[in-house]
């Protein structure tokens, strides 16, 4: 190895670069960007303004969040559900001026003055939800003139009452302790409004009614379609937000006590500048509570920080319109081009060097012949991607197919086709149990049995999260080969964590160790991980020791061999390090051997290729997926070979008629059925000098 | 119901000004006076003004809540140069220079950063009084001075009889009737407002459009201004954190603009503020209180709104995604 | 060049107080008051700033108190309410000695500022009273205002004097001490003077905007309308202008600081008649009010002291070019 390999091979080691890719599409990016901007805002000011986290100021500035933040929820609820709603200010001051005349002049006890604001809220919440909702007016337009209305209602309400309820003041320790008390240390607003998104975020995201919510602000037609009942959905997200913004102004008013006429004047506009800035999208399908509460806390800082700095009135403006412009901006680019930086880098190719590939000319034990050109073929044109092969002690033959079916081929002539079971995912490998029920690995959808009565059972879909992985690893994604043990327990590989079943291909780019080998206990019901960061693990097959099993790396073109008991427990030993072509399917062989599909011949390119990881990152980045350089899955050839790795005899079909593509091969009574992946028949080519009574299911279950 | 079948919202706001200036006519003395209808279009000039800078933009399918703020402070500018001694044309000039200034950043937000007009336009408001009181001016009220007396005429004045502010109000109207009508931009511009990706890929310049608007907002919006500011000879910046700007949208929305872009006229315009105007005039001569006014007037747009969308109910299959 | 002023100006300083010193001839009063002034902090809450009696309150604190060795801080709420609140219970928390408060209304700071004197700030009302009494207010006696200005216009419209009786009422906030103790001045003269109507008493939230809507309305209602009487100059420009438009000849009574433009608001006819509180007044009432609360050294609430400023009256006849003052 070369000095440069050398460097390169421990560059791409050492930094993990396939982190970047996979911590930008994590769920949680989304609130990145606002995230950071709340910290910038916070660090900024926290510089200039001196005593800026004492316990008091942040005391303070909490008890106004409270309310600011309520406003803000309430506003969230209808964005999230594809409506606005610019009447919280009037609705803040109401509440404001109704809980005040009722304590003060009407001097009624205070749980009835809560009941009665929060009663007037959810009226004009009411008001709002039936005419958009039910009668379908624009929201924008409806309630900003719903905003004119309540306010001038403020206004009337102000002119007749506002003298005598500056004229007392209200007498109850309950309602000081609303604007003043504390739960906790923390100020009573704060403890409500904390509570109320919590609540929110509960709603949206594990209940029912929240997920109609979602439904309806993600597109209002679709949701018309499946049948939730839209308007009631969005009447009542206008309830909940008058009520909240009338909470928020009944614990304004328990904190000021004052029926100023300026009061939630502009408060719309500062709540919808704070639920933007959290990355709430205007006209839904994007919003949290989350994102809610990192807005609110963001201008709340900004507003009060900028009035506590001293600095006039003017520059206030000015600071606040050019942060909150370039905060938006930065967070719609980040939007726009989040997907984009994503797909770029992703994908993250790693120095992979493989062995010097084996000669297939001369007197090589691969070298090329034309044995498969007299396969037979089975179901020609009307099966679609046969990636597994097997056949159970009937005789009939189970395929997987593209559309999700097992196909069941009946015995003997295998002319006639059915439906064994339909999955639903990307049915690959599959076994027989002791109880005769069908173990298939599902791409995408994880680890499924089809029992005798065609019932179809998910075994396992998930296995333990590890913990210093950033993408999700304890769900299944591409099952792919699996074996079962002669205690019942199920070895499967899967094949990688980064990408989908229909992405396998680009994993190759990568030659990453993505992939490993699980294990599901029927026994006990868990599933574990057993093996980790191998490259692409494929074919599993169970060796006759019961003791250990074989298994294949398709882009490291290796073949190893696994103890999960006995005294070699936990060791793994190649088998096969260098193989010519991308090993696959590894099955029995009726005379102790083994079978394995290669499913692909390497090329000197791409083998070249592997060596350099900046060549093929460049090429992911720059060039579109269709152009990308990727294994030759076209031409293969079954080998067979022994635990010791001898290569014993190679099939090929040099005329490439029947059967040039191979992922899978069974061996059946003296006759090999062969799949492929992106094959449209089954072949069956008669072997000589075999066993003619031996079967898969007796090999692995007959001695018991 | 069959009836009003294909009546527009334009056409239902036509007929309630109608029905509620015939009910004025009747019931009020002195509503159908000359001077009356004149003092009654001379109020609302300055919103029609307005309402058709918004109109425009709102047709481009965005939205301008700037507007109120860049009128405010560029006139203020522009009354401030005077006083400082600056000659009278070249404060405007400076004043409509600055107001350009303004909205072709605005619509550069808009149309290349692609920031939401609604809320790009909302920061721009406060950005620019903020710019105007921090660098601009120091008090919140600039009074016109002395040496900007010939200003005042375009307030105040009158040409045959007929306050100057209607005139103004009447050529920003045909003005912006014939370039929606006859111009190539202003065909765009509808386009644009009415399927921005489809205009794009038939090579309409989207992105210009979209600043363009913006600009010709400004500027309308400095001649509002300006007859503003003669009006009471004296500029209130604070206009700009008012609620001002909703009243705009109101007479815009209120015509039949629809804030999804694409359609709607001048005339549209024409007739919210007409509808405004009556209404705002009629409950003055009745003697309803200030604020029982803005219930009276929120709870007539109300119901204007609502019959419009029991005529033209909104079909949920064909309805705008995000259209708030 | 002027480096080597004002080294020369020092040098001059030195040697002059040096020679003082040598006659040993001190005030022994100087010291005291310069200590006790020294190194404090005050800190002005206005409504917001931008217009003639903040701006010209603001200027006067920082000429007087800042040769002290004050530091004269400004918060500027900018109109809020909220934002006022915020900004005195941050002050609360970072304790500067005296806080400057002009009052939205009688109620929203009430219980704060108790609480800053609760914390040891000495608090200062300017103009506008809130419901709780601090340690100073200076301001108009806003009941006193009332009856003078409804006297002169109960005098004018009168029908015995050939008026038509008829006056319309322009509030600011309704539930500021301006305007509510106002109201009551007003009702006080009223009751006595039944022939005199109050045809329309609005709010205009301090807004020419709507303070010209409202006058507007209001002229258009009742054509012989006699008088109106605006509570503030700055609005009522707007009022003016109503008037103006109108055509018709009403008294305009409005009330302000004595700002330069309430002078030219007289001499080109937009105001009738001006209710000056003088801003240089209040202005030197407060620092003398600082200057006594910050010697004293007694607990912040102690003594409650007020200092009603003197009303005049500006009108066209009376108006020199000394009545009004300038903004620095």
């Amino acid at each position: 190895m070369s000095a440069s390999d050398l460097i390169t091979r421990w560059r791409y080691r050492l930094i993990p670069d396939h982190l970047v890719g996979e911590i930008l599409t994590k769920r949680w990016m989304d609130n990145a960007i606002p995230l950071a901007i709340m910290a910038v805002v916070a660090c900024v000011f926290a510089s200039l303004i001196p005593d800026f986290f004492g316990a008091a100021t942040i005391s303070n500035l909490m008890r106004q969040w409270g309310e600011f933040g309520l406003v803000v929820v309430a506003l969230t609820i209808v964005m999230v559900a594809g409506g606005i709603d610019l009447s919280v200010g009037s609705v803040f001051a109401l509440g404001n001026i109704v809980a005040l005349g009722l304590l003060t002049v009407a001097g009624w006890p205070v749980p009835a003055v809560v009941a009665a604001t929060l009663g007037c809220g959810a009226a004009v919440g009411l008001v709002n939800g039936l005419l958009v909702g039910y009668l379908r007016l624009r929201a924008f337009l409806t309630t900003l003139v719903t905003l004119i209305i309540v306010r001038a209602i403020v206004d009337m309400l102000l002119l007749n009452y506002s003298v005598a309820i500056a004229a007392t003041l209200p007498d109850s320790d309950i309602w000081y302790f609303f604007g003043e008390g504390n739960v906790l240390t923390f100020p009573f607003s704060l403890v409500v409004t904390v509570t109320i998104a919590l609540a929110l975020h509960l709603f949206l995201s594990r209940s029912r009614v929240g997920w109609h919510v979602l439904a309806v602000g993600g597109s209002r037609r679709s949701a018309h379609n499946v049948g939730i009942a839209v308007p009631r959905v969005i009447c009542a997200t206008y309830i909940i937000s008058g009520t909240l913004s009338a909470l928020a102004g009944l614990l304004f008013a328990s904190r000021l006590g004052g029926g100023g006429a300026d009061t939630g004047v502009g408060l719309e506009v500062a709540a919808l500048t704070a639920a933007v800035l959290g990355g709430n999208s205007l006209g839904g399908g994007r919003g949290s509570a989350a994102k809610a509460i990192i807005g609110s806390i963001t201008v709340i800082i900004l507003i009060n920080s900028l009035v506590r700095i001293g600095v006039s009135s003017g520059a206030n403006s000015l600071l606040l319109g050019s942060v909150l412009l370039a905060a938006v901006a930065i967070d719609v680019r980040w939007l726009k081009n989040r997907h984009k930086i994503t797909s770029k880098v992703y994908v993250s190719p790693t120095y992979a060097a493989l062995p010097t590939a084996p000669s297939t000319d001369g007197d090589s034990p691969y070298a090329l012949n034309d044995r498969l050109r007299d396969v037979g073929v089975i179901g020609l044109g009307s099966i679609d991607g046969p990636e597994d092969v097997i056949l159970d002690s009937e005789d009939n033959l189970y395929v997987g197919n593209r559309t999700g079916d097992i196909i069941r081929f009946l015995a003997p002539d295998y002319s006639q086709q059915e439906v064994f079971a339909h999955t639903g995912g990307r049915p690959l490998g599959m076994a027989f149990a002791r109880d005769g029920s069908l173990v298939v690995c599902i791409g995408g959808m994880g680890l499924y049995q089809v029992r005798p009565d065609r019932i179809v059972e998910k075994l396992t879909d998930e296995t333990n999260r590890s913990w210093f992985s950033v993408v999700d690893d304890s769900r299944l994604r591409l099952a792919d080969d699996l074996d079962i043990a002669a205690d019942g327990r199920v070895f499967f590989s899967e094949a990688t964590v980064r990408y989908e079943t229909h992405e396998w291909a680009v994993d190759c780019l990568e030659s990453r160790g993505n992939g490993r080998i699980v294990c599901y206990d029927p026994n006990t019901g868990l599933t574990r991980t057993v093996l980790k960061n191998l490259v692409f693990p494929n074919g599993i097959c169970m060796t006759h020791d019961g003791e250990s099993f074989l298994f294949a790396e398709t882009w490291a073109c290796r073949v190893s061999r696994f103890w999960f008991d006995g005294p070699k427990k936990g060791r793994v030993e190649p088998v096969i390090p260098d193989l010519p072509g991308y090993p696959d399917n590894i099955n029995r062989a009726s005379d102790g051997t083994y079978w394995m599909a290669l499913v692909g011949i390497r090329t000197p390119s791409l083998d070249l290729a592997l060596k350099m990881p900046g060549f093929r990152r460049r090429m992911a980045r720059r060039i579109a997926p269709d152009e990308w350089m990727y294994p030759n899955i076209n031409t293969g050839c079954i080998v067979r070979f022994d635990e010791s790795g001898r290569i014993l005899e190679t099939l090929w079909d040099a005329g490439g008629d029947n059967h040039p593509m191979i992922t899978s091969m069974r061996e059946h009574k003296g006759a090999l059925f062969i799949g492929g992946i992106f094959n449209n028949r089954v072949g069956r080519l008669k072997l000589e000098g075999r066993d003619v009574s031996w079967t898969g299911p007796s090999s692995y279950w007959a001695k018991s | 119901m069959r009836m009003f079948g294909g009546a527009t919202q334009e056409q239902i706001v036509l007929v309630l000004a109608l029905l509620l200036g015939l009910v004025f006519a009747v019931g009020l003395p002195g509503f159908l006076t000359t001077s009356n209808i004149l003092n009654l279009v001379r109020s609302v000039s300055i919103l029609g003004i307005l309402g058709v800078a918004m109109g425009l933009v709102v047709i481009g399918r965005g939205i301008d809540l700037s507007i109120v703020a860049l009128m405010a402070v560029s006139v203020a500018w522009t009354l401030q140069l005077i006083t400082a001694g600056t000659p009278l044309p070249l404060a405007i000039v400076l004043g409509l220079a600055f107001s350009l200034c303004m909205g072709a950043f605005t619509g550069w937000l808009v149309a290349y950063v692609e920031i939401p007009a609604i809320f790009a336009t909302l920061a721009m408001g406060t950005l620019i009084y903020g710019f105007g009181r921090y660098f601009l001016f120091g008090l919140d009220v600039i009074n016109m001075p002395d040496a900007g007396r010939p200003l005042l005429w375009l307030g105040q004045g009158t040409l045959l009889g007929v306050p100057v502010p209607i005139f103004a109000f009447a050529g920003v109207c045909l003005l912006a009737y014939l370039f929606l009508r006859y111009t190539k931009s202003g065909r765009y511009m509808r386009a644009v407002g009415d399927n921005l990706l489809a205009a794009r890929i038939t090579g309409v310049p989207a992105r210009p459009i979209i600043m363009f608007q913006y600009v010709l907002s400004a500027s309308i919006g400095h001649l509002a201004g300006l007859v503003t500011a003669a009006s009471v000879a004296s500029m209130n910046t604070r206009v700009a954190l008012s609620t001002y700007v909703y009243d705009v949208i109101l007479v815009v929305v209120l015509g039949g603009i629809g804030l999804s872009g694409g359609k709607g006229g001048i005339r549209n315009v024409v007739v919210g503020t007409l509808l405004i105007g009556v209404l705002i005039n009629g409950m003055t001569i009745m003697n309803v209180q200030y604020t029982v006014q803005n219930v009276i007037k929120g709870v007539i747009l109300l119901t204007a709104i609502v019959v419009d969308t029991i005529i033209n109910p909104r079909d949920e299959q064909t309805a705008q995604q995000g259209d708030i | 060049m002027r480096l080597l002023k004002s080294c020369l100006l020092a040098a001059m300083f030195a040697l002059a107080s040096g020679s003082a010193m040598t006659q040993s001839f001190d005030d022994p009063a100087r010291e005291p008051y310069y200590e006790s002034l020294k190194g404090k902090r005050v800190v002005f809450v206005p409504l917001a700033m931008g217009f003639d009696l903040t701006e010209g309150w603001a200027a006067g604190l920082r000429r007087a108190l800042e040769p002290l060795g004050v530091t004269f801080e400004i918060r500027d709420p900018n109109w809020s309410t909220d934002a006022g609140a915020q900004a005195i219970t941050s002050l609360i928390t970072e304790k500067p000695d005296l806080i400057v408060a002009h009052n939205p209304d009688v109620q929203s700071y009430a219980r704060l500022l108790k609480k800053a004197e609760e914390a040891g700030i000495y608090v200062v009302q300017i103009n506008m009273r809130s419901s709780y009494s601090t340690d100073a207010f200076v301001g108009i006696d806003y009941v006193n205002m009332g009856e003078e200005i409804t006297k002169r216009l109960v005098s004018r419209c009168s029908p015995a004097n050939g008026g038509s009786g008829k006056i319309a009422i322009t509030q600011g906030v309704l539930t500021a001490a301006a305007s509510a103790y106002q109201m009551q001045g007003i009702s006080n003269v009223l009751a006595n003077h039944p022939e005199i109507t109050v045809v329309s008493n609005q709010s205009a939230d301090w807004d020419a905007t709507k303070a010209k809507n409202i006058a507007a309305t209001v002229i258009q209602q009742h054509p012989d309308l006699c008088a109106i009487y605006g509570f503030w100059d700055v609005m009522d420009v707007g009022t003016a202008a109503a008037i103006k438009e109108s055509g018709k000849d009403i008294y305009l009574v409005t009330e302000g600081g004595g700002h330069r433009k309430d002078c030219d608001g007289i001499s080109n006819g937009d105001f009738s008649e001006v209710a000056v509180y003088s801003v240089p007044y209040q202005t030197s009432d407060m620092v003398a009010m600082i200057k006594q609360l910050l010697q004293l050294k007694q607990a912040p609430g102690t003594t409650k002291t007020t200092l009603f400023t003197p009303l005049t009256f500006l009108t066209k006849e009376n108006m020199t070019a000394a009545s009004c003052w300038d903004l620095p």
